[in-house]
């Protein structure tokens, strides 16, 4: 279970989370919605260790992770995506995912010079993995695709692909439908909902609400850094004022 | 023939310090300029460590890397600590302030430099092992380079160069790998130093100033970068060149500015004609093994 209680960020006077309390629930997808400059992406760049926050705590499973850099959150159990998909255009698919395995020994030069045996056998359960889920995001054939190839929808795909090599407790995913549609579409809503099946808590930056209607537990409404409100979809959408804020009219 | 021995042998040097730069600048894509120093001081601290006290040459050479190595670490480190950007202004002041402070320091001889290194295995078995030996270390860094830049360390290279921050979220240690490849990089400048050494057997701080930085970032980039045989080809293409140049029998008025004029036009007709050098880095990073090299 991840727990925010009281984060706030500011950069100068601008207030991108302002007394944030949030909880993501193993097994549950939390729906994060709001008008653009509300401070979504904002939540997910402090959760990650992306920025430091002037107040407030986060943890993860009772763990703090306040004061880790990024890195050391993913390897907490923390998983991100991002909201312009940030994919390695220098290594094709199936090594975009390897990089994410959780482990993954290749970054150290000295195991790499004293036990190679160790990082080709990492390596190789890596690759195993990968294969497995490109199978199940319908991309079995593309793994040794240039990324640069494939269609947006379908490097979003294997955005969130790469970030489920990590095994993570926590995944956050920001905007996983913003220019995806037809049968990557389904895959999405289909890998989205298996991972929170499997026990992670899911939290999802979206702006199409009918993705997040069909797919999340709850939702909250973020404005202006703050959480204006919570509950279903449909209670959000049916609150005049928050339609207000959202869509200005 | 001494003269073509030490021409081979400066060849092969180069084509360390232009691979183990490679290294540094073309695949892990630090910026630095200190490479020289590194070098130098290989050079510096096997010759003193052989000459003043008495160590065994194969020792002080490995001496000369380790000392290469610790110091690179100790300016990388805090610089890497805050970006890579950083690096770039870290190795300017490291590499002036160390040539200043060679200069300067009583047992580095000065701006006298340090003469009488002891040689190595030249007086026992003549020139052509030298030549012999720097070769096979030669050979041996282009391999070593190009079986970590496609190794499964070289997938994490290529991934953190593309995207530092996207790579963290994955729970990759960016910093660390920058420093690994920076400190072998640099010790691997300071193997060569120390193999210079004790074949010249004389060295000044003026060898290994910041304009050498510029002769090494040519011989890559003209070579091609991110390439296992790229800068081999630019460093045997610029060692030989200047050397062929002396053959026309040119006065020296004209002979030195020219030989200057040709690093300068190199770099340019590159850029505009052939940015990726001599040898094109693919697109896509491949494993040995799999296919195209490159990335």
């Amino acid at each position: 279970m991840l727990e925010i209680k009281g984060l706030s960020k500011s950069f100068g006077g601008i207030i991108v989370a302002d007394q944030i309390d949030l909880v993501m629930r193993p097994g549950r997808i939390l729906g994060l919605i709001g008008p653009n400059g509300a401070g979504k992406t904002s939540l997910f760049n402090l959760v990650s260790g992306l920025y430091a926050p002037n107040r407030g705590t986060i943890t993860l499973d009772g763990e703090p992770l306040d004061g880790l850099a990024l890195h050391e959150r993913a390897r907490r159990g923390l998983a991100r995506t991002w909201q312009h998909v940030r994919l390695f255009p220098s290594l094709s698919v199936l090594d975009n995912l390897i990089i994410g395995a959780r482990h993954y020994p290749a970054e150290s030069l000295v195991i790499l010079m004293v036990r190679p045996g160790k990082i080709r056998a990492a390596a190789k359960a890596a690759r195993a993995k990968a294969l497995d889920i490109l199978a199940r995001i319908g991309l079995p054939d593309s793994a040794d695709k240039s990324v640069g190839d494939l269609p947006y929808g379908q490097q979003k795909l294997v955005g969130v692909a790469r970030a489920l090599m990590n095994d993570a407790r926590c995944l956050l995913l920001d905007e996983p439908m913003a220019g995806v549609e037809g049968q990557a579409y389904e895959a999405m809503q289909t890998i989205v909902r298996e991972v929170a099946q499997s026990g992670v808590a899911v939290c999802v930056v979206e702006h199409n609400v009918a993705f997040i209607r069909d797919l999340c537990d709850e939702a909250v409404f973020m404005f202006q850094g703050r959480i204006l409100a919570r509950g279903s979809i449909a209670e959000l959408i049916a609150n005049p004022d928050l339609t207000e804020l959202y869509f200005g009219h | 023939m001494d003269y073509v021995y030490s021409i081979i042998i400066l060849i092969g040097l180069f084509v360390i310090l232009a691979s183990s730069f490679n290294l540094i600048i073309g695949y892990g894509g630090l910026i630095s300029i200190a490479h020289p120093i590194f070098y130098g001081l290989g050079a510096y601290t096997s010759g003193l460590l052989a000459r003043d006290l008495g160590l065994p040459v194969p020792l002080s050479i490995l001496s000369g890397a380790l000392v290469a190595m610790l110091l690179s670490v100790a300016m990388a480190l805090p610089a890497l600590r805050i970006s890579g950007d950083y690096l770039l202004i870290a190795s300017i002041g490291f590499q002036l302030g160390m040539i200043e402070l060679i200069k300067n320091l009583r047992f580095t001889g000065g701006a006298s430099g340090v003469s009488g290194i002891p040689a190595f295995l030249v007086p026992s078995f003549g020139r052509g092992i030298y030549v012999a030996l720097v070769s096979a270390v030669a050979i041996g860094v282009v391999l070593l380079v190009r079986w970590i830049a496609h190794s499964d360390y070289g997938r994490a290279i290529s991934a953190m160069r593309d995207d530092e921050q996207a790579f963290a979220a994955l729970g990759r240690d960016a910093k660390w790998i920058k420093v690994s490849i920076f400190a072998l990089g640099s010790a691997i400048a300071g193997l060569a130093g120390a193999l210079y050494a004790h074949y010249f057997r004389f060295v000044t701080a003026e060898q290994f100033e910041i304009l050498m930085s510029s002769t090494i970032l040519t011989m890559v980039v003209v070579g091609g970068l991110k390439t296992p045989w790229g800068p081999v080809i630019g460093a045997i293409l610029l060692q030989i060149l200047p050397q062929a140049i002396t053959f026309l029998n040119l006065p020296p008025v004209i002979l030195g500015p020219l030989q200057g004029l040709l690093f300068t036009g190199l770099v340019l007709i590159f850029m505009f004609l052939r940015p990726g050098g001599l040898v094109r880095a693919g697109n896509t990073w491949r494993a040995t093994g799999a296919g195209r090299g490159g990335g």
